[in-house]
C-alpha cells in the first residue's frame, strides 16, 4: 500500500470507480473513485455539493449510478439495492435522520430487524438491548419507551447510529456527517465506539466537515471536488495537523482560504441587546440568567440534557416558561409564540433545518424571503422580481450551489440548505440573532463566509447568541462563552481566558468554572 | 467562496451516449405526460364529445357548461385555499346551506333588502368557518375531524329547524335577488361574473400576495412557517372563515335560482370540489393546490357531465369517469413525485 491509495481489490472493503451520476440539471458525480481498505477508517471530505452524500447513496442503493463500478470485499456488485448491500454487511448512518416520530426508541432501533420471541416480537428484550447498547456503546441514557419525536436531534442521531450497529454484523460502516449535531463529549464517546469497531476489524467510511476529526480518527482521507476525487491524503504518517489540515483544505477548495475566523474589532459594550433573568420551565431549565450586549457575540455550549436546546426554544417562544423575564433592546419581550418573538426583534436559525428550517418543497427564493415578505411587497402584493433578486443576492453572498433561486430547496445538498436558512435571517433586521448550530454541515470555505457575516451582524450593532458544540468555532468567534450544565449556566468566561480542553471539561462537569 | 471551477456547467459537458439520450427522452415524455396528462385527456374528451354530439360545441351549450358550474367553481376555489393551508374542509356543504337558508329567512321573515340578505347569508357561512377555526386553532383538533364534526352539527341543525328536511320556499323573492342567479352583466350571466370575480380574488390572494406565500408555507411545513415568525393560528382562522364565507355566496346563488332552500343540498358539492382541487394540484410542478388547476378541474367535471348528457348516455357514468380520471391523474403525478422524494429523503 502506498500513500496514493493503489490497492488490489482483495485488500479493499470497498472500491468504487468512475462513478457518474446526473440529476436533472446537475452532475453530482463525474467519474469519482473511492476505495476503503480492510480495517481502515477512511475519511471523505469535500465542499458542500461535492457529491459525498450522493456516492454514499449510490452505495446504499438509494440512487443508481449512470456509470461506474462498485465492489464490496473484492466482489463486484451488479445492480445495487438496499437489501443486498445490507446482507453484505454494509451499514449506513445517513446525513439526514429518518426515524418515525411516533415510534419509540426501541422500535426505531429495531425497525426492520425486529427480534422475535415465542409470542411475536420480543418487546421487552428489544427494549433492554436498545437501552444497554445506547448506554454502553454510545454513552447516552435513553428510555427505550421514549418517543422519537420527544428526543433532541443529538439523541435521534445516536438512535440512528444504534440502529445501524445493533445487530453486530456490520463489516463496513458508513458515517455521513455523524457528529454535526453532537456535542464535544458525545463526539468523544462516538470516537471510542469507532475505535472499538476498528479493533474488531471493521472498515469505516467517515464523512465530515470537521477536518480536525478527520485528522484524529482517519487513516486516510479521500478529497472530492465537483463530483470527482482529487486526491488521497495518508494521515498515518506522523505529521502535525497544522500541516495536514491546510493540505486537505487546498485540495478541497483548490486554493488557500486564509484565516477561518474574521478579525473582529471588539468595541466597548454599551447596552444589552438581550437580557434573560431567572428563566425557568419547571423541568429542564432552573433559573437561567444571561445577557448579550449589542455588538457582542456570545457563545453557548452544553451537552445533551444540559438544557441548551430548551433554553433556545424558550427564548423563541417554542416552549412554555414558568418564570423569568426576557428583555430585548430594553423592552420586555413577550415571547410566548415565535411570531411574537420575531416581532420583538429576535431571529432564530434553528438546529433542525429539515423540520424547522426549510420548507423543502418551496424554492430557494421563497425560503429566503419567508420571514421578511413585507419587504418585497407593496400592500400585500408580492413583487416577484424583487423577491427573486433578493434570493439571488443572498445565494451569491453565501455561495449556495447550484445557483438559481428557483431551485427547489429539497434538492440542495445538506450544507447548502443550511446556508439558505441562514440567508433568511440575514435579510431581516433583528436586534438579537439566536444561531443554533449555524455552521452544521457547512464546508470550510462557506463557513468562513458565514463567520464573516456573523461578525458583520455584530459590527452593525446586533447581539448574537451563538449556540454551538464546536469549541474551535466558539473560541474563534465569541467574546464570551456560556457553559450550561443540568439546566444552569455554570460558567461565563471570556473566550480569551479558556481553551478547547477547559471548555469540554466544563461542559461535562469535569472542571470548576474559573 | 469562489472556487475557480464553475459548478453548474458540468452537466453540459457530459457527452450523452445513445442509451442515455433515449432514457432522457423517455423521461421527458413521462414528465410531460404526468404533468399535462390530464389536459390531454381533457381535450380528448372535448374532441370526442364535439364529434359525437353536434350540440356540444354550440356557443350556448358552452355558456351552459360555465353557468352550470359556477357554483361548483366557487366552492372548489374555497377548498383550494383550505387545502393549500394543509387542511381540508368537509363542512363546505353546511356553509353553502347556511348561506342560502339565512338569506331567505332574512328576506322572508325580516323583510330585509336583497343586499342585506346577501350580507346575512355570507355572515351565516362565515359563522360556520368560525366554528371550524375555533376547533382547529383553540382545541387543536385536526381539520378533517373538526370539519366533520361541524358537518354533523350543521346537518342536524338544518333537520331540526326544517322539520326533518322540508324545503323552505320563497316565491315572492325580489327580482334583484333573483338576478344573482338569472341576471346578466353586459350579456354575461351573473353567476359566471360572480365566479370569475371570486376566481380573480383567489388568484391574487393565493398566487400573488404575500399572504398566499405564507399560507402555502404553513401547508407545506408548518413548523418552518412558525419559526419564521408567521402567525400560523391567525392565518388558519382567516383561511377557514374566508373559505366558508365564500361558499356561502354559492349557496345564495343556488337559492336565488331555485327560489327556495333545500336543506342539506350543499353536500353534493363537497366531493366534486375536493376532486377538482386535487386534479388541479396534480398539474402543478410541485403538486400544490392552485387556482388555475382548480378551474381546469371544475371545467373538466362540467364538460364530462354535459357531454354524457348530450350523447344520451347514462349520467351515472360521470361519477365513474370522474373517479377514474382523479385516481389516474393523481397516480401519474405522484408516481413521478415519489421517485424524486424517495431519492432524497431517505
Ligand atoms: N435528488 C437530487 N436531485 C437533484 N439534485 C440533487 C439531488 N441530490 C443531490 N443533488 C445535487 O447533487 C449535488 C451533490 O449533492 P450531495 O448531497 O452529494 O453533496 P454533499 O457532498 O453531500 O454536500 P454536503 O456537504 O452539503 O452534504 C448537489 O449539487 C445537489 O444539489
Ligand atoms: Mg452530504
Amino acid at each position: 500500500m502506498n500513500a496514493t491509495g493503489e490497492q488490489h481489490d482483495a485488500d479493499c472493503a470497498l472500491r468504487m470507480e468512475g462513478v457518474t451520476k446526473t440529476f436533472p440539471g446537475v452532475r453530482a458525480l463525474d467519474g469519482a473513485s473511492l476505495s476503503v481498505g480492510r480495517g481502515e477508517v477512511h475519511g471523505l471530505v469535500g465542499e458542500n455539493g461535492a457529491g459525498k452524500s450522493t456516492i454514499i447513496k449510490i452505495l446504499a442503493g438509494v440512487y443508481h449510478a449512470d456509470a461506474g463500478s462498485v465492489s464490496v470485499d473484492g466482489e463486484p456488485l451488479e445492480r445495487i439495492d438496499p437489501a443486498s448491500v445490507h446482507r453484505l454487511g454494509v451499514r449506513f448512518i445517513h446525513q439526514e435522520i429518518s426515524l418515525v416520530p411516533h415510534f419509540s426508541v426501541a422500535e426505531s432501533v429495531f425497525l426492520g430487524q425486529e427480534q422475535t420471541g415465542r409470542l411475536g416480537t420480543a418487546k421487552r428484550a428489544m427494549r433492554e438491548r436498545a437501552e444497554t447498547f445506547l448506554a454502553e456503546t454510545l454513552g447516552v441514557e435513553l428510555d427505550g419507551r421514549a418517543l422519537v419525536r420527544d428526543l433532541s436531534v443529538a439523541e435521534r442521531k445516536l438512535v440512528q447510529i444504534a440502529r445501524a450497529l445493533i445487530d453486530g454484523r456490520a463489516k463496513l460502516v458508513v458515517f455521513d456527517e455523524p457528529t454535526a449535531v453532537l456535542a464535544a463529549a458525545e463526539v468523544k464517546t462516538l470516537f471510542t465506539a469507532i475505535d472499538t469497531l476498528r479493533r474488531a476489524g471493521k472498515s469505516m467510511l467517515y464523512v465530515s466537515h470537521y477536518l480536525n476529526e478527520i485528522h484524529q480518527i482517519c487513516d486516510r482521507v479521500t478529497v472530492f471536488r465537483n463530483g470527482a476525487d482529487v486526491g488521497v491524503v495518508d494521515l498515518r504518517q506522523p505529521q502535525q495537523p497544522q500541516v495536514r489540515v491546510p493540505e486537505i483544505i487546498r485540495l478541497m477548495v483548490g486554493r488557500d482560504i486564509g484565516d477561518l475566523y474574521p478579525q473582529r474589532r471588539r468595541s466597548e459594550r454599551t447596552r444589552d441587546a438581550l437580557e434573560v433573568a431567572g428563566l425557568d420551565d419547571g423541568h429542564r431549565l432552573r433559573g437561567v440568567s444571561l445577557t448579550v450586549g449589542a455588538g457582542e457575540v456570545v457563545g453557548l455550549t452544553g451537552i445533551i440534557g444540559s438544557g441548551r436546546a430548551e433554553l433556545v426554544d424558550s427564548l423563541y417562544g417554542l416552549r412554555k416558561i414558568r418564570a423569568g423575564k426576557i428583555t430585548v433592546d430594553g423592552e420586555p419581550a413577550r415571547t410566548n409564540s415565535p411570531a411574537r418573538a420575531v416581532r420583538s426583534g429576535l431571529a432564530l436559525v434553528p438546529r433542525d433545518r429539515r423540520n424547522d428550517g426549510l420548507v423543502l418543497d418551496m424554492t430557494v427564493a421563497d425560503n429566503v424571503n419567508l420571514a421578511t415578505l413585507e419587504e418585497v411587497s407593496t400592500l400585500g402584493w408580492l413583487n416577484r422580481a424583487a423577491a427573486g433578486r433578493r434570493g439571488e443576492e443572498l445565494m451569491e453572498r453565501l455561495d449556495v450551489r447550484p445557483r438559481g433561486s428557483h431551485a427547489v430547496s429539497r434538492l440542495l445538498s445538506g450544507g447548502n440548505q443550511q446556508k439558505v436558512v441562514l440567508g433568511r435571517w440575514l435579510a431581516s433586521q433583528a436586534s438579537v440573532y439566536v444561531l443554533d448550530d449555524p455552521t452544521v454541515g457547512v464546508d470550510v470555505g462557506a463557513r468562513s463566509e458565514i463567520y464573516r457575516l456573523i461578525a458583520d451582524l455584530a459590527q452593525a450593532g446586533a447581539g448574537v447568541l451563538m449556540c454551538s458544540n464546536d469549541p474551535a468555532e466558539l473560541l474563534g468567534m465569541c467574546d464570551r462563552i456560556l457553559v450550561m450544565v443540568r439546566g444552569r449556566i455554570i460558567a461565563d468566561i471570556a473566550a480569551a481566558d479558556t481553551d478547547h480542553e477547559h471548555l469540554t471539561a466544563l461542559a461535562t462537569g469535569g472542571a470548576e468554572a474559573a | 467562496m469562489t472556487a475557480e471551477t464553475p459548478a453548474p456547467s458540468r452537466a453540459d459537458s457530459a457527452a450523452p451516449t445513445a442509451s442515455q439520450a433515449r432514457s432522457a427522452w423517455s423521461r421527458r415524455i413521462f414528465d410531460v405526460v404526468s404533468r399535462y396528462g390530464f389536459v390531454i385527456v381533457f381535450f380528448a374528451f372535448a374532441v370526442f364529445f364535439a364529434l359525437r354530439a353536434d350540440a356540444f360545441l354550440n356557443p350556448s351549450n358552452l355558456v351552459n357548461i360555465l353557468e352550470g358550474n359556477a357554483v361548483l367553481l366557487i366552492a372548489a376555489l374555497a377548498m383550494t385555499l383550505v387545502v393549500a393551508s394543509g387542511g381540508i374542509d368537509l363542512s363546505i356543504g353546511i356553509a353553502i346551506d347556511f348561506g342560502g337558508w339565512f338569506a331567505i329567512i332574512a328576506m322572508r321573515d325580516y323583510d330585509l333588502t336583497w343586499a342585506s340578505a346577501l350580507l346575512v347569508g355570507v355572515l351565516a357561512g362565515a359563522a360556520v368557518g368560525v366554528l371550524n377555526a375555533g376547533l382547529i386553532v383553540r382545541l387543536k383538533i385536526s381539520p378533517f375531524l373538526a370539519t366533520l364534526g361541524t358537518f354533523f352539527i350543521g346537518s342536524s341543525i338544518q333537520q331540526i329547524y326544517t322539520s326533518g328536511g322540508g324545503q323552505v320556499p320563497f316565491r315572492e323573492m325580489s327580482e334583484s335577488f333573483r338576478s344573482l342567479s338569472t341576471g346578466a352583466v353586459l350579456g354575461v350571466p351573473t353567476e359566471i361574473v360572480i365566479a370569475a370575480v371570486v376566481g380573480v380574488v383567489y388568484f391574487v390572494l393565493l398566487e400573488r400576495s404575500v399572504h398566499g406565500k405564507r399560507i402555502h408555507a404553513i401547508g407545506l411545513q408548518r413548523s418552518v412557517a412558525s419559526v419564521s415568525g408567521i402567525r400560523v393560528s391567525g392565518y388558519l382562522v382567516f383561511v377557514f372563515v374566508f373559505a366558508s364565507a365564500t361558499v356561502a355566496l354559492s349557496g345564495i346563488i343556488l337559492t336565488a335560482g331555485l327560489r327556495q332552500f333545500t336543506p342539506l343540498s350543499g353536500f353534493s358539492y363537497l366531493l366534486d370540489a375536493i376532486a377538482a382541487v386535487f386534479i388541479g394540484a396534480s398539474m402543478h410542478p410541485q403538486r400544490r393546490p392552485n387556482v388555475a388547476g382548480t378551474l381546469l378541474g371544475v371545467l373538466f367535471l362540467g364538460v364530462v357531465s354535459n357531454g354524457l348528457n348530450l350523447m344520451g348516455l347514462d349520467f351515472n357514468l360521470r361519477d365513474a369517469l370522474e373517479g377514474i380520471i382523479l385516481v389516474g391523474a393523481l397516480a401519474l403525478a405522484f408516481a413521478n413525485r415519489n421517485n424524486r422524494a424517495r431519492a432524497v429523503s431517505i
